[in-house]
């Protein structure tokens, strides 16, 4: 499982912890039986407080994409809320854009200069998350 | 469950300098808090009276159910503390500090000492001495943890770590702090390494605490990162 923290965003950790887990369902990234990692295994892989992956697998757990299985750990569930909600984050993101292009048009920003920062913007999504630790500490 | 610190009305001044001016603080037993403040905030002052290294002015401190000023040697055996400015024997050689700071613990755990030293890098037969400041902290977090203390207070313990160093020991906190098992306080400039292990946060600003509180609820709260929601709040308090 990947995951990646951004300590200084405004967003508590555990939400964006939990985004990425609910998006990586979604996207099949993870699948249906997959197994996470405990939370003790988590909590050190990212040196993130233990009370907060509980927290976010207790979450994750009651909107039915996770379920604990006794003695043998957490795994990814089948959700048939999944659909649901892809569409939904895909409609909060098409928001977005709309917003971003409507800024671009009011800076001035041609089509094609948006399109270059959009492709740069993905790069910087490739880089490995050793990178974006060491930019962010 | 009684509160593992509790700061009472706390007053601390030296000589007409007011250092802490009625500080009331509790630190839930099994939480990990991290302190914020800016220099000369009375961090350094608030953890020396806590532990009862400082006599207060006026006010009390108590801690694992004793007042800090007359702790009982089984509650020192308790308490973990890595100070801001680190004094080790420095004539003796690293594996010998080790030893003889082991010997006054019944609970050492040499297995978790010989993992960090391992992980850590620490050289077992160099003379304290000539350890770098970097070296010196690691070496004083080991022997502060390797008793598994339940009560684990740091002065800024990052302050000289490299990033990697960072990293590892933000994963042995993490590790130490099994949930409701160890109760931690430090005290930090680094807010990500804060936001990334603490439940709650305490800031502090000119002798008082202005903040405390989870740190999940301050950022649903504010929806500012650890350092603008600091930075804000301090603005805030100058400005009355």
């Amino acid at each position: 499982m990947r995951l990646r923290i951004e300590p200084s965003s405004g967003m508590p950790i555990s939400r964006q912890l939990a985004d990425q887990i609910r998006s990586q369902c979604v996207a099949q990234a993870l699948k249906p039986g997959d197994r996470v990692p405990s939370v003790r295994e988590l909590a050190r892989e990212l040196a993130v407080n233990q009370n907060t992956i509980l927290h976010v697998y207790e979450r994750l757990t009651a909107e039915g994409w996770l379920e604990t299985r006794q003695g043998s750990g957490t795994f990814v569930k089948v959700n048939p809320g999944a659909r649901a909600h892809k569409i939904a984050q895909t409609q909060s993101l098409l928001a977005q854009l709309r917003q971003a292009v409507q800024q671009a048009r009011l800076l001035g920003i041609t089509s094609e200069e948006l399109h270059d920062m959009l492709s740069a913007s993905m790069n910087l999504e490739t880089e490995s998350d050793t990178q974006v630790e060491r930019r962010t500490l | 469950m009684t509160p593992a610190i509790r700061i009472t009305n706390l007053t601390k001044t030296f000589g007409s300098k007011p250092a802490l001016r009625s500080v009331n603080l509790e630190i839930p037993a099994g939480a990990t808090v991290g302190l914020v403040g800016a220099n000369g905030a009375g961090k350094t002052t608030l953890i020396k009276c806590a532990l009862g290294l400082l006599r207060p002015t006026s006010g009390q401190c108590a801690l694992l159910d004793e007042s800090a000023w007359s702790l009982s040697a089984k509650a020192k055996g308790r308490l973990g503390y890595v100070p801001q400015v680190i004094s080790l024997y420095p004539w003796m050689r690293v594996r010998e500090l080790i030893q003889y700071t082991a010997s006054f613990y019944a609970s050492w755990n040499a297995q978790l000492t010989d993992r960090l030293v391992r992980e850590w890098d620490i050289p077992l037969d160099d003379r304290v001495r000539g350890l770098s400041v970097g070296q010196k902290q690691k070496l004083a977090i080991l022997t502060a943890v390797a008793y598994q203390p339940d009560l684990l207070i740091l002065d800024e313990p990052a302050a000289s770590l490299d990033p990697q160093a960072r990293r590892q020991f933000l994963q042995l906190l993490v590790e130490l702090t099994e949930p409701q098992q160890r109760t931690v306080l430090f005290s930090t400039h680094i807010m990500s390494d804060l936001e990334r292990v603490a439940d709650y946060v305490a800031m502090m600003q000119k002798g008082q605490i202005i903040y405390f509180g989870s740190l999940e609820d301050l950022k649903d709260r504010t929806h500012l990162s650890l350092e603008d929601a600091f930075l804000q709040m301090q603005q805030g308090v100058a400005n009355g």
